[in-house]
């Protein structure tokens, strides 16, 4: 590993304290409030100040359950298109220079072709329709 | 004074002090804004025109009750709250709020920017999803689903404007923009005929990202109590919506940057208060928000996400390849 730059070592140690004070300006409040806020037991009637909020009805089984996948398409286009989007970074910084100046523009063309069947996958396989989805229970 | 450990320190503290302010007195703005637009008169009892409301307003969040609740899944219900404030604090780090008020000129700040930004996700997906409430946990999944989807054009039209100033330091892409409003890159038409386009798709995405009406499918009163924040009491809401707050500054902030120019005025007036220049345009754009808000009714969600990916995202590929080929003609 080569060693750190001047630079790059600096840059680390400005997020580093930004970062330490960020933590301290997110558990600053909360123990301002641990030292403030009512420490007796709260006023229960009917032992409910504990339950999640359904308007006093105990909630019917658990929130952690089976969820629309839906969601998950969703994520799986996005995972494509950010690692594509990550290569797209150094290429636009280096873009400008006159050396190639057709080759860069083809070459960025192609990419972006690629990358841009993706979404066009996507929507031929019907991720974008919402319908709501029927499932044949067999008996 | 470059190396110097207080630098850094001394930037902390006055941007924790701007941070403060900021997210107490946007609170205010917005109430006041919402009663105008609504024709109310906001608050009005706490000092004079209300303005003391956002003293009244902390004081109460900070002597209430921390209340976790039965069934919640304890350590990420915790952390989530503190996670949505440390990416905007950390942004801080590498805005340059004028010339020469930035804590670190980073090379690449703008990449920096954005692996925070996809952090303060992680946020409302845990607060959502350790809440173990069902509106909590559909408010996180919609709010995941929705910063993915307009992440994306983000970032492409991020991608142009890279391109068209060659360098991933903000501060650099506000130099280069100096001069005058034809300068900006909202204006320069030259660089790329889409630039305007590329402003709406920024503008309409940072919104989004925020969570901020009309996308906010993250905490849509109507639909889901308070979304990822409902289980929250006290300065666990809070801290949520401070983070929400300076996340809106950092977009705010970002838009100035990248398309209105920086600092720089825009008829060359005064050209030495930078700060003022930058202050006056990011509140601009902060009370637009604001006013979108109360004006628009709130999407659909399976609307709101096609949006993004059947016209945003074509859009913005397109603009990118519009770009590139005009910078190699011209």
């Amino acid at each position: 590993m080569a060693p750190l730059d001047a630079t790059v070592l600096t840059n680390i140690i400005y997020v580093t304290i930004f970062l330490i004070g960020a933590l301290l300006f997110g558990f600053g409040p909360i123990i301002v409030v641990k030292l403030l806020s009512p420490t007796s037991h709260t006023r229960n009637i009917a032992g409910k100040t504990e339950s999640f909020i359904e308007c006093g009805m105990d909630s019917i089984g658990s929130a952690w359950i089976r969820f629309g996948i839906i969601y998950y398409l969703y994520a799986l286009i996005f995972l494509v298109f950010d690692v594509d989007v990550l290569f797209l970074f150094p290429v636009a910084v280096a873009y400008n220079s006159p050396e190639f100046i057709i080759r860069d523009f083809v070459e960025v063309l192609i990419f972006v072709g690629i990358l841009s069947l993706a979404i066009v996958y996507a929507w031929m396989k019907g991720v974008f329709t919402w319908e709501q989805k029927k499932y044949s229970h067999l008996p | 004074m470059d190396t110097s450990i207080w630098k850094p320190i001394l930037y902390l503290i006055g941007f924790m002090a701007f941070a403060g302010l900021n997210a107490a007195y946007l609170g205010w703005c917005e109430r006041k804004g919402a009663g105008r637009i609504q024709r109310r008169t906001g608050p009005m009892e706490v000092g004079f025109q209300g303005l003391l409301q956002p003293l009244a307003d902390g004081l109460k969040l900070m002597s209430k009750q921390l209340i976790v609740p039965k069934g919640v899944d304890g350590i990420l219900f915790r952390v989530a709250p503190i996670l949505a404030m440390i990416p905007a604090m950390t942004s801080f780090a590498v805005l340059p709020l004028s010339g020469n008020i930035q804590a670190r000129a980073m090379e690449l700040s703008v990449l920096l920017l954005f692996a925070l930004a996809s952090i303060a996700m992680m946020a409302v997906l845990l607060g959502g999803w350790a809440s173990g409430n069902k509106y909590s946990l559909i408010a996180a999944a919609r709010s995941v689903s929705q910063n993915l989807a307009y992440e994306i054009p983000m970032l492409i039209t991020v991608i142009t404007i890279v391109m068209v100033s060659d360098s991933m330091s903000l501060r650099d892409i506000a130099v280069a923009q100096e001069g005058g409003f034809w300068h900006w890159n909202l204006f320069r038409l030259d660089l790329s005929i889409f630039m305007p386009i590329s402003f709406i798709i920024f503008f309409i995405c940072s919104i989004a990202e925020t969570n901020r009406a009309p996308f906010d499918m993250a905490e849509a009163e109507s639909e889901l109590i308070a979304g990822h924040m409902t289980e929250y009491g006290s300065m666990g809401f809070g801290l949520f919506m401070m983070g929400e707050y300076l996340n809106m500054v950092v977009g705010a902030c970002l838009i100035t940057i990248l398309f209105l120019g920086g600092w720089s005025s825009p008829f060359g007036l005064l050209p030495s208060l930078g700060l003022l220049w930058f202050l006056l345009k990011i509140y601009v754009i902060l009370f637009t928000v604001i006013w979108i808000r109360w004006t628009f009714p709130r999407t659909q969600v399976y609307k709101l996400l096609n949006l993004s990916w059947k016209i945003l995202i074509p859009f913005s590929l397109v603009n990118l390849l519009v770009t590139a080929a005009f910078l190699k003609i011209f």
